[in-house]
């Protein structure tokens, strides 16, 4: 079989590259293991109900994948309010958390032993601040990360905090550029240059009415329409190469028959460590080891429906106490009232992060469920008798692990597949990053037009401050190539276009050039000083300047003298100069750390976040 | 450190948010020297005056050096208010034209 070009992976990435490649012209055909499209943003039925691999919010700072969602969905696309709450040791707690609540639900002493640890932090910050431990211990101290987020977060990865980089809290508050601090907080709170209200973004969300499975669903339709097909049940095992290009993909169904597809260009969402251990011939023992050893946190939900209305108001909420082995516990009703088939019903997702080689990992579902039960009403959420049915939902690799190494590894990775021109790797697992679907569905869109000749970074997305987060719509109509331009011999994302509000930014932080203020105000101190001294000697008198003299007592040798004139004027335009170059510095540093404290203030609200 | 790299490590560090270089309106400088230089000289003057009486200020005095006329006076403060504010016009301008030419120079 052979076409255009060959997407490997019917997740969000897979779909949206086919799709843009559509939109290019190109006809492509996607292969997907699965016998759903989504990949981990597929939507599961079972018995008329309806849910997701954890929750997925659609919210997106890249207008491009908004309308995107948008040109998918249109009026299936709902807006929820948002709801979620940290269940800590018998108490709820707000998130994003809220210092006052967080410190009535601790109690007096322990909220005492809070705030002296907080202060401690503020005083003496960890100096190194390369594992999570250190991140985010130095922005609440160590007390508040213990129980916001120790706990949590280890569930989640299965390995202790300080053998997580702080990469992974990074990349959530990186794309805070100084510029959008000072925009955010002198337009008012979240609002984007053109007024566009990003802090909603936190408090409510977009989600397809029949889930996220919908919106790839209709995806995959569309692209149908169009001729390009998704051919599901084949796992791709091998990668063929020769003299630095992709021939072909072979692939096995699951009765074990044999296909291959060949094409002109490859674009593959599969797992990173999977993908170069398809490949045929395998490449350098480097590379290989370094694929090897990428790390895949695998999950699984135990969905319980409960005979009740209304279980619990939140959309989920996180589950820290150490006690119960869930992570997350979710309520799909409250994402959209038609993910259960009967309203009378909620159906619960209580979220499992596990490695497979777990023991719980191998256990039947019954025994999972039995778990889930158990657990829902330790915690004292539905009591036992309340729950009439239950599933387990397994997603292998669904989170890529952020350890110590991971980026020297995905380096080597990275340079090795720069030899294969017509292979690109996109994703969330494609390209080991932590991407939610905005940014794994980016790549998708930067490889399409990478196949028409662009020269797009997808390795670059969810990476880099001010570019792709800021891409703005307009853009793409300004070039036929999109919204890119290039930097060096890659291209990325157009920076921050100049509208009104940052062009008052701009000027209002513009830049006072020391050396020119210090010699304006050199010449004027000078020449000032010299005309002075000039016009009392041309005047004379028995004693010419006595006081304008006194002046020597600052500027050594100067006297009301024609010599002296020149002296006052050498001297009073260094001074000037110093005194311009001493004036523009500090009103430079002064609107500096202006900025740095607001960017200060947005880093703590926004690291707040970091458990989403 | 130098002035250069005092210079360039600001300089670093502002263009994170704005690579623009600032301009000075010459004539807005001006004004607004012009306003603050009249203002001081005259408020100066008539402080001296409501404190001390007449004959008040004999430093400020010496002032009539360069400005033909000028004394500590009721009449004085209101030469001084048009005195004040021509050098001050005269200085802000000259610094902001200075500063905006060695700005276009440097670039
Ligand atoms: C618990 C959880 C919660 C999340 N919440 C959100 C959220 O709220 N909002 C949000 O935007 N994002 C969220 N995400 C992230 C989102 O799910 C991913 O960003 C997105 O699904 C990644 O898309 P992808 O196409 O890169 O990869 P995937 O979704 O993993 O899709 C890859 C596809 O490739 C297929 N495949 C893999 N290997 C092969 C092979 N060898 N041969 C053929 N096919 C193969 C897979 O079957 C799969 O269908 C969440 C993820 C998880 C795990």
């Amino acid at each position: 079989m052979s076409s255009g070009a060959l997407v490997i992976g019917a997740g969000p990435a897979g779909l949206t590259s086919a799709y843009e490649l559509a939109k290019l012209g190109i006809s492509s055909t996607i292969i997907e293991a699965d016998e759903q499209v989504g990949g981990l943003s597929r939507t599961v039925s079972y018995k008329g109900y309806r849910f997701d691999i954890g929750g997925h919010r659609f919210f997106s700072k890249v207008p491009l994948i908004n309308e995107l969602w948008r040109e998918m969905l249109s009026e299936d696309f709902l807006l929820r309010p948002r709801l979620s709450r940290i269940h800590y040791r018998g108490h709820f707690f707000d998130y994003p958390l809220k210092a006052a609540n967080a410190l009535a639900g601790l109690g007096p002493i322990e909220a005492f032993l809070v705030m002296l640890s907080y202060s401690k932090a503020k005083m003496f910050p960890s100096a190194e601040e390369t594992n999570l431990e250190q991140w985010v211990s130095n922005r609440f101290g160590q007390r508040l990360y213990e129980i916001f987020f120790k706990t949590y977060t280890e569930k989640v990865w299965g390995i202790p905090c300080n053998e997580i980089s702080a990469d992974w809290a990074a990349q959530r508050i990186k794309n805070l550029s100084l510029k959008e601090a000072i925009r955010n907080a002198l337009l008012g709170a979240g609002k984007s240059a053109e007024g566009e209200v990003i802090t909603t973004l936190i408090e409510q969300f977009h989600y397809p009415r029949l889930g996220p499975g919908m919106m790839w669903d209709c995806c995959k339709d569309l692209l149908a329409e169009k001729g390009n097909e998704t051919v599901h049940g084949i796992k791709v095992d091998k990668i063929r190469h020769r003299k630095g290009r992709v021939e072909s993909v072979v692939g096995h169904r699951s009765n074990g028959e044999r296909v291959e597809f060949d094409a002109d260009h490859f674009i593959s969402s599969m797992p990173l460590r999977r993908l170069i251990q398809s490949l045929d011939p395998l490449p350098p023992d480097e590379v290989l080891a370094a694929a090897n050893s990428l790390r895949y946190r695998d999950y699984l939900t135990v969905v319980l429906m409960a005979k009740r209305e209304d279980v619990f108001p939140d959309n989920w909420i996180y589950i820290h106490s150490p006690e119960v082995k869930m992570g997350r516990i979710q309520n799909y009703k409250n994402w959209s009232p038609e993910m259960v088939p009967d309203q009378s019903r909620s159906s619960l997702g209580l979220e499992y992060f596990l490695w497979q080689q777990d023991e719980e990992w191998t256990w039947s579902n019954d025994r999972l469920i039995d778990l889930g039960i158990k657990e829902c009403a330790q915690i004292g959420l539905v009591e036992p008798d309340e729950i009439e049915d239950g599933t387990v939902v397994r997603m292998k690799k669904a989170y890529p692990v952020y350890d110590h190494n991971y980026n020297d590894r995905v380096d080597i990775i990275r340079n090795y597949l720069e030899t294969l021109p017509n292979l690109q790797t996109i994703g969330r697992n494609g390209l080991h990053r932590y991407n939610n679907q905005d940014h794994s569905m980016l790549t998708g869109v930067y490889a399409a037009r990478n196949v028409v000749g662009e020269k797009n970074d997808v390795w670059a997305v969810n990476t880099e401050q001010d570019y792709h987060e800021e891409v703005r719509s307009s853009e793409t109509e300004k070039s036929s190539t999109g919204y890119t331009k290039t930097m060096g011999d890659r291209a990325v994302p157009m920076p921050i276009v100049q509208d009104e509000a940052d062009q008052i930014i701009q000027t209002a932080f513009a830049r006072l050039d020391g050396v020119a203020l210090g010699v304006a105000l050199g010449v004027v101190i000078g020449v000032g000083l010299f005309l002075a001294t000039m016009i009392l000697l041309l005047k004379g008198g028995e004693f010419v300047g006595p006081r304008l003299g006194l002046l020597r007592n600052f500027l050594p040798g100067y006297e009301v003298t024609w010599g002296g004139s020149l002296i006052g004027l050498a001297e009073g335009s260094l001074l000037g100069f110093g005194l311009g170059f001493f004036i523009a510095s500090l009103r430079n540093w002064g609107m500096m750390a202006y900025a740095y404290l607001l960017r200060r203030r947005a880093e703590t609200e926004a690291a707040k976040n970091v458990l989403d | 450190m130098t002035t250069e790299s005092i210079t360039m490590a600001g300089n670093k560090q502002t263009e994170e948010i704005s690579r623009e270089v600032m301009r000075i309106q010459a004539g807005v400088l001006a004004m607004v020297c012009a306003v603050l230089g009249g203002l001081l000289l005259f408020t100066m003057t008539v402080w001296l005056l409501l404190k001390d009486g007449p004959g008040a200020g004999p430093h400020l005095s010496l002032l009539g050096n360069y400005f033909i006329g000028y004394s500590v006076s009721w009449f004085g403060s209101i030469l001084g208010l048009v005195y004040g504010a021509l050098t001050g016009g005269i200085v802000g301008w000259v610094v902001g034209s200075i500063y905006n030419l060695v700005v276009g120079f440097r670039k």
